[in-house]
């Protein structure tokens, strides 16, 4: 039934493995909407975040990947705003 | 008096604790850094708040909402953390709103939670956004036992605290008090800066008549949404003026309907709290929510409080209206008592009702 979908898979490389973990641990924590019609698996390799998409219909293709790249953008910038300070515990 | 005075299984805090309070359920995106030091203090170190106002007529939709959060979420924070004159590093736990509210707003803060958890290896709390309230109220004012009217723009609740649960005395049927009074400021297209709710009861001081409304009383509960029906078929009514009071007799304005509508509405409340009341026999009346910063609200529930020889809290502003800081305040307590959420159970819902949550807290 699959293999007419549509499918649309997304590398984001990080700065660094550790990032690029945690972008994946926090976005997988939400399951897509509609999970019956999109299908969603997220992987990190080395530094670099890859998501693919399998979906019913090109809509869901573009709602799945505008959400996910909405939801990384969102943890890059926590990530760039905090990133250097949590890097950087007081000593004491 | 309701409850014998048990002791409370909060043991006394070892040392200080320190929790980052996440608020975004609504249309404020709040954060607040709550204390709780060694001698029993609870302090309020920090708490910033960002609102996003749309323009008059308009109400705030949920994609908009979770774009403004995603904007602001990360300034507030760090300001909050500024103010408050603490590192990150220093915090104990994230707290932040799971539930109820609107779904993209909550999960765009929920993302930013888990983001600070895992970079700073913190616990997270995910806290039910009504006991938040309520906890807020209770450390703020010091009310003991209170029945707790919970009115903002999203619930309408009346609750009453036993065996370690909020229970819902009454409740709204359709839609919330601060959801009737905003869809009504819409209809007669008040500014909502800096909330619509606000500017309904400077309006209602100028108004002159009070107009029929339905009045809709079901037993210990109320029903909002024939209200609100009715007072904007007022304004479809060949007597209605909008730009205001012209002289003349016989006219409906719309500060006369803010006027009927608050008056209606609020003794509504006051009804069922006062029902509440009745049935646990306390004497104590706890405000919070949005609405409760209402003045009118406030004057009306202090004269049904004197007549049963009881007394009214409420908070203002910074406290009623949601807020980061209330998060800080009921999640903390939760991880004091060993709570904590795990980061696959932190996604965020719409629907949460307060009575769901285990108030491992109290006694």
């Amino acid at each position: 039934m699959t293999e007419n979908w549509h499918s649309v898979t997304l590398n984001i490389p990080f700065a660094s493995e550790k990032h690029a973990l945690i972008a994946k641990q926090v976005i997988e924590v939400d399951s897509e909407l509609q999970f019956h019609v999109v299908k969603r698996t997220i992987e990190v390799d080395g530094h670099v975040l890859i998501a693919a998409f399998s979906t019913l219909t090109v809509r869901l293709a573009r709602l799945a990947a505008n959400a996910f790249l909405e939801n990384v953008d969102l943890v890059v910038r926590t990530l760039e705003r905090f990133g250097e300070e949590a890097e950087n515990p007081p000593s004491s | 008096m309701p409850g014998k005075t048990r002791k409370t299984p909060l043991k006394d805090a070892d040392r200080d604790y320190l929790a980052l309070g996440l608020e975004g359920s609504a249309n404020k995106l709040g954060a607040g850094i709550m204390k709780h030091s060694k001698d029993g203090a609870a302090i309020v170190l920090s708490n910033i708040r960002h609102t996003y106002i749309t323009p008059p007529g308009e109400g705030f939709q949920p994609r908009d909402t979770a774009l403004h959060h995603r904007e602001w979420a990360l300034k507030v924070i760090n300001d909050c953390l500024t103010k408050a004159g603490v590192s990150m590093h220093e915090i104990d736990c994230i707290c932040f709103t799971k539930g109820p509210g609107m779904g993209a707003p909550l999960q765009s803060v929920a993302l930013i939670a888990r983001t600070l958890s895992l970079l700073f290896s913190k616990p997270l709390v995910g806290v039910n956004h009504c006991v938040g309230h309520i906890e807020m109220g209770r450390e703020i004012t010091g009310a003991q036992n209170p029945v707790v009217l919970y009115v903002s723009g999203g619930n309408t609740q009346v609750i009453a605290y036993s065996r370690q649960c909020y229970r819902i005395f009454g409740e709204t049927l359709d839609i919330a008090v601060g959801n009737c009074l905003d869809r009504f400021a819409r209809i007669i297209n008040l500014s909502n800066d800096p909330s619509p709710g606000y500017n309904i009861e400077q309006e209602a001081k100028k108004g002159n008549r009070l107009l029929s409304l339905p009045y809709a009383t079901k037993g210990m509960d109320i029903s909002l949404s024939g209200i609100l029906s009715a007072a904007e078929a007022y304004t479809q009514d060949k007597r209605f003026r909008a730009q205001g009071a012209t002289g003349d007799e016989d006219t409906i304005t719309p500060q006369d309907l803010c006027f009927s509508l608050q008056e209606t509405v609020f003794a509504m409340l006051v009804e069922i709290t006062e029902r509440a009341m009745a049935h646990i026999g306390s004497k104590e009346v706890l405000i919070v929510g949005g609405v409760g910063s209402n003045e009118r609200l406030q004057q009306m529930m202090g004269i049904m409080a004197q007549e049963r020889q009881a007394r009214v809290f409420a908070t203002d502003e910074r406290f009623c209206i949601d807020n980061g800081i209330m998060i800080a305040q009921a999640g903390l307590l939760s991880y004091r008592m060993g709570y904590e959420t795990p980061l696959a159970k932190t996604t965020c819902t719409q629907r949460f009702r307060t009575d769901e949550v285990h108030v491992a807290w109290r006694a």
